[in-house]
């Protein structure tokens, strides 16, 4: 894999606002990349520094092996799908499409048009040319502005949380088509979005961000089993903490955890460097279960008593109190043929493995 | 049903003085009562023969039109910057430049011919008039422009410079198309308050008067006074058609923007 643009110590500040605090990031050519983090955590303004719409306070911007200090937008090998489309509602589908080729005076008119109608074939808008660009539903839109930004054959297409204005349904469609999309054209796609869902699903790695620093970057299922922190575990998936202290490290680390007793689990459950002290342990709800009459189970058990049932339909979210732990725990359990729910204040047994523990600080 | 009563008298009391004006514009008498004597169109054509009243003619549209220029670039940076950008005191300093807007028009006026000729010690002339006018007419301007910018996307015009074209060019193709419409019902509106304006041309108006001006001298002379009514007829029309064409480009601004219509300014 070849690298395709270079960020190594960027910094942004807005007056005293430090935005972006020493970035340092390497996406490779064709990857679908993405930029995950809470509202103000500084993805916006990286995506912006990328397209060339924020200059950096300090550091370097590298696209394609180039540095892209004072190369304003226009100049950048780079697309942007912004958040609000910004499709021009006074030109047409076609018009709109067709707007990054003004520039292009190699390109007769009849080849423009071709290009302009495998663009929207490429999206599955064929045959809207014509329309009014205001009379377009919210995915036409997207669509629209999809085939706008990918007609000029981009080294990167920058996606500022695209799919935010739509509802679930489509959004969830939408996913599945940039998906298709990016594998088709081949294009290095940065995606910003709050939603990791959406980040899991798409994404070959992602970014995690909080506070204008990079927390964590790996490929979605590292992100999501194995978190390098407790925030980064947080806003991921759902995950249940419990008080523990590390007692060894080495190959192995030996802790105790609170309501579980004595654990050992292996050392790439926990973030480098792990200390011995207090640590939290962190478990998936989907890694738990509750043990129904008449099932057996080769896996630990723990007592414990129903506190709270949430039923999802396909699934059932209980909390579960166990001794020596103030916080219940939360189990995903999928409702599966025969398996009754289980009520408020029964007694039930919660199997676990620590092998889907991990440790963090 | 006493609603509907209602309605039709306050229309009666709103337009009788207008609708008044073409009637006796057509009579054919020098006083103006009823019954009417029948119908003549030679008022109009004194009009057509009346030199002094060309000049004034020519005079009121070139202060109008020049009016209406400057005005709407003033409106054109004001409501740019009031849509766009956050800057300090922002809604204190916009609503500073809408107070012309509610200020007497007797006390620009007066205070600006003492600015004019005791502080500045200069002379009177179509100038002196642009400027208040432009005075008064620039937040009407904004007033109607602010809707034209405040509908614009910010990314809009992001967009076309990350499509390759130049800040200046993203503006040319894309932001000045879409408040276009608000431009040209801006200057049509400034444009017709100042050729209807008469207090201010009156304190500021050099030797030769504006229209409005013209027309308030010529009341001195009663014969005169149905050519008036001819003249005030052909303004009235003249400000209806300007102010709908007005009105039209504004709401076809919004549809081609594809915003609701939050109620215009007319």
């Amino acid at each position: 894999m070849t690298s395709l643009i270079t960020l190594k110590g960027v910094n942004k500040y807005y007056g005293d606002y430090h935005a972006l605090r020493d970035i340092d990031l390497t996406i490779n050519e064709g990857e679908f990349f993405s930029l995950l983090g809470p509202s103000g955590c500084g993805k916006t303004t990286l995506l912006r520094t990328i397209a060339g719409f924020e200059s950096v306070s300090d550091g370097v911007v590298m696209i394609g092996g180039k540095d892209m200090a004072g190369v304003s937008a226009n100049l950048r090998p780079t697309n942007m799908v912004f958040q609000s489309y910004a499709i021009f509602p006074h030109l047409s589908v076609a018009e709109n499409v067709a707007f990054g080729l003004r520039k292009r005076s190699d390109l007769d008119k009849a080849a423009k048009q071709a290009l302009v109608d495998d663009a929207l074939d490429m999206v599955g808008l064929g045959g809207f040319g014509a329309r009014a660009a205001h009379a377009l539903s919210g995915g036409q839109r997207q669509r629209v502005a999809l085939a706008r930004a990918l007609i000029l054959k981009p080294k990167v297409l920058l996606l500022d949380e695209p799919l935010s204005a739509l509802d679930k349904k489509m959004r969830e469609q939408m996913q599945v088509e940039l998906i298709r999309l990016q594998r088709h054209v081949g294009i290095t796609f940065i995606l910003v979005t709050h939603d990791q869902e959406e980040a899991l699903v798409m994404s070959d790695r992602i970014a995690v961000m909080f506070e204008g620093r990079i927390g964590q970057l790996d490929d979605p299922e590292t992100l999501y089993r194995r978190p390098n922190s407790r925030k980064v575990a947080e806003f991921i998936g759902k995950m249940n903490f419990l008080k523990a202290d590390v007692k060894a490290v080495g190959d192995v680390i030996d802790l105790d955890v609170a309501g579980l007793g004595k654990v050992r689990v292996a050392a790439e459950q926990a973030p480098e460097p792990m200390n011995t002290g207090p640590a939290v342990a962190g478990i998936r709800p989907e890694t738990l279960a509750v043990l129904f009459d008449g099932e057996t189970t080769v896996r630990k058990l723990v007592d414990g008593v129903v506190d709270e049932v949430v039923y999802y339909g396909d699934m059932t979210y209980y909390d579960v109190r166990i001794a020596g732990v103030a916080q219940p725990l939360n189990i995903a359990m999928k409702n599966l043929i025969g398996r009754p729910v289980l009520e408020v204040g029964e007694k039930t047994r919660v199997v676990w493995d620590e092998r889907s523990l991990v440790v963090l600080r | 049903m006493s609603l509907r009563i209602y309605a039709i008298a306050y229309l009666i009391f709103l337009y009788a003085p207008i609708v008044l004006l073409p009637i006796f514009a057509f009579n054919d008498a020098t006083i103006i009562a009823f019954p009417l004597a029948g119908f003549t169109t030679k008022w109009f054509d004194a009009l057509m023969t009346g030199n002094a009243l060309h000049a004034a003619v020519k005079n009121s549209l070139m202060i109008a039109a020049t009016t209406a220029v400057l005005a709407t670039l003033l409106g054109i940076c004001a409501a740019r910057a009031g849509a766009m950008y956050k800057f300090p005191m922002k809604a204190g300093i916009m609503g500073f430049i809408m107070l012309p807007l509610v200020l007497p028009e007797i006390i620009v006026a007066v205070s600006l011919l003492v600015v004019v000729v005791q502080i500045l010690n200069l002379g009177l002339s179509n100038w002196t008039i642009i400027a208040a006018h432009v005075l008064i007419c620039t937040p009407f301007s904004i007033a109607i422009l602010n809707g034209a910018f405040q509908n614009l996307d910010p990314s809009m015009e992001e967009a076309a410079m990350d499509l390759g074209e130049s800040r200046f060019s993203a503006f040319r193709l894309v932001t000045l198309p879409l408040v276009m419409p608000g431009i040209i019902s801006s200057m049509l509106i400034a444009f017709t308050i100042s050729l209807d304006e008469f207090i201010i041309a009156f304190f500021l108006s050099g030797a030769s008067p504006t229209m409005p001006v013209y027309i308030w001298g010529l009341l001195r002379f009663p014969a005169s006074l149905p050519v008036v009514m001819a003249l005030g007829t052909i303004l009235v029309a003249l400000s209806i058609v300007l102010l709908t064409i007005a009105e039209v480009l504004r709401r076809r601004g919004l549809a081609r923007a594809g915003v609701q219509d939050k109620g215009g300014f007319l």
